[in-house]
Order: structure tokens, then C-alpha cells, then sequence
């Protein structure tokens, strides 16, 4: 059988949670998981009190870099997570990331070009999962070690915590669901240990 | 379990996002061959082990991934400071002595 149209390469891609979608899908889901497949993901580091590194970098990215603590930055299908005082995460649009890797190298080298900086695509090693519903608040008490209370989690805040005891990066949004960063090869298990978690309010994969 | 403040993400977290990751403040010889193999085996391999105050690095391994100091009391666990690297403690057991000179034992 020969397909005359071209294989696009995500058609033949498998997301980290590709064999678990459509797993479960219970009515009136109390927390709905949703993949998003294949986004860029970027690590940054460099020195935010170089006025040139933050000038490149602003020149390539819709969003300035977060130089505060656990605080995030999102403009469209741009997000920079802060991770530590000189690393970032950048989530970038799927298949864009080659792209702004290399202007980022050439927005800094235009700059001096003798900074120490690093930008790493950590694409395939982890994916994008948002959970929404209901029941996500208390489905993250029980997995995570970290107060996630609005108090002390409003929307735009990421932490670097543990979530069933494996490293994830935790972001709350606006509308009050979580966009978890998570390792691929943690990836089977995050999911047996969502299914078991969300057993009582019933898990939807959207 | 500990809730441990992490200087460079500005927050309290649980110790299970920690490692313990040995003595603080540990000077390299400047340089290694002028010194005798007592001194470089005492620089390498001996740690002190006091009952009380005790200046050590933990490793934020879960969050920022980032080393810090810690001062705590190897005897009640009793955590009195953290800071950041190549700061310098300003609670030490010296300066605990001069608040308490009876030799109060709390």
C-alpha cells in the first residue's frame, strides 16, 4: 500500500504518552490529562545580570526572561519557566525549536559573542502534560511533596518538586489547571501512577 | 522530616527534594605538591564531626539543582541558617557561646 501524500514527521512520531491515550476515559472525568505532544523544549543558562544576554535573549523570545524566583513567562506558544538563577526552560512551538536555538547562539554572538552561555534542546527527553478538572487540586496533594494551595501556588508560579517521588517541573496556570514538564522515561510510570491517583474522581485523556 | 529553606529559590521545601551533601567551607591548598601528604590526606579524607554546630552543604537535587550551607545542631537537628555559596555563616557556635556564656546547655 503506497501513500502519495508525504509522511509528515510527527505522523510517525510516538509522544512519550502515545500507547496510553484514550486509556481511560471515565464521564464526568473529575481529571482530564491532555499531552501536548512534540512542543520545543529548550534549556537556557546565562547570566541574567549581563544586560547583553538579556537583550539577546529578549531579542529572540515574545516573552522576557523571569529573573525572580519559581515565576514563569508566556506569550502564545512561548513559555520561559525559571529553574534556577542562570537556567531556564523555554517551551517552544513544536518544530520550532532548532530555529530559535540557533537565533539565540546568534542573538549572542552578535552581542560579543565571548558570554558563557549554553542552550541545550531537551525535546525528546520530556513532554508537556496538562491536568485539569476538578479533582487535580487534591490528586496533586496526594502526589506531590510541595503546598500546592492557591495561597502559596497562584497562577504563573512553576516549582521544581517531586511528583510521585520523580523530578517534574509543576506550573500553575491562569485557568487553574497544572502544566507538568516530565521526564519520557518517567513517562510510564507517571501515567500508572495518574490512572491510581485519579481512580475516585475518574481520569479522562483528552 | 525537615522543611529546609533553599536561598536560591527563596522558599521553604521538604527535605525530600534535598541531599546532604557533606562538609561546607573545605579550602582547597592552593597548591598541593608544597604541602606535606599529612596535610593532603587531612584536606582530602578527615571531616570534622562535632556534637553541636556543624557547617554543611546540602544539594537542592529535586528543585533548582543548586548547592547551599547550611548551619545546623548535629545534636537536636535544629536547623539555624542557610546561605549561599561563598557567603559565610553569621550563626556559628562561637557566636551562639557569647549569646549563652554560663554555658547554658539549651
Amino acid at each position: 500500500m503506497t501513500n502519495s501524500t508525504s509522511t509528515q514527521a510527527t505522523d510517525i512520531m510516538e509522544s512519550p504518552l502515545h500507547n496510553h491515550v484514550a486509556h481511560t476515559n471515565a464521564d464526568n472525568a473529575g481529571v482530564v490529562m491532555s499531552e501536548d505532544k512534540f512542543r520545543g523544549h529548550l534549556n537556557l543558562r546565562g547570566n541574567p545580570q549581563d544586560a547583553d544576554f538579556m537583550a539577546a535573549v529578549a531579542s529572540v523570545l515574545s516573552v522576557p526572561l523571569p529573573t525572580a524566583p519559581n515565576t514563569s513567562a508566556r506569550a502564545g506558544d512561548t513559555v520561559a519557566y525559571w529553574l534556577c538563577p542562570n537556567e531556564w526552560l523555554l517551551i517552544v512551538a513544536s518544530g520550532t525549536q532548532g530555529q530559535v536555538e540557533n537565533a539565540l547562539r546568534q542573538a549572542v554572538a552578535d552581542k560579543g559573542g565571548n558570554q558563557h552561555i549554553a542552550v541545550t534542546d531537551v525535546s525528546s527527553a520530556q513532554t508537556l502534560v496538562n491536568l485539569s478538572g476538578s479533582g487535580v487540586e487534591q490528586l496533586l496533594q496526594k502526589s506531590t511533596v510541595y503546598d500546592c494551595h492557591e495561597a502559596n501556588f497562584p497562577a504563573g508560579k512553576v516549582v521544581q518538586t517531586t511528583f510521585a517521588k520523580t523530578g517534574t517541573t509543576i506550573c500553575k496556570l491562569a485557568d487553574g489547571s497544572v502544566d507538568l514538564v516530565i521526564r519520557r522515561s518517567f513517562s510510564d510510570y507517571f501515567f500508572l501512577w495518574l490512572q491510581d491517583a485519579s481512580e475516585e474522581y475518574g481520569l479522562h485523556i483528552a | 522530616m525537615h522543611h529546609i529553606y533553599c536561598p536560591y529559590c527563596e522558599e521553604t521545601r521538604e527535605e525530600e527534594e534535598y541531599s546532604y551533601t557533606g562538609e561546607a567551607h573545605i579550602e582547597r591548598p592552593k597548591d598541593p605538591a608544597a604541602i606535606s601528604d599529612e596535610a593532603w590526606a587531612d584536606y582530602l579524607f578527615f571531616r570534622s564531626n562535632p556534637r553541636g554546630i556543624h557547617h554543611e552543604m546540602w544539594y537542592h537535587a529535586a528543585g533548582c539543582r543548586r548547592y547551599f550551607n547550611v548551619t545546623r545542631n548535629t545534636q537536636s537537628y535544629q536547623i539555624h541558617e542557610t546561605y549561599k555559596m561563598g557567603e559565610l555563616p553569621t550563626i556559628t557556635a562561637a557566636s551562639l557561646d557569647q549569646a549563652a556564656p554560663q554555658g547554658d546547655a539549651s
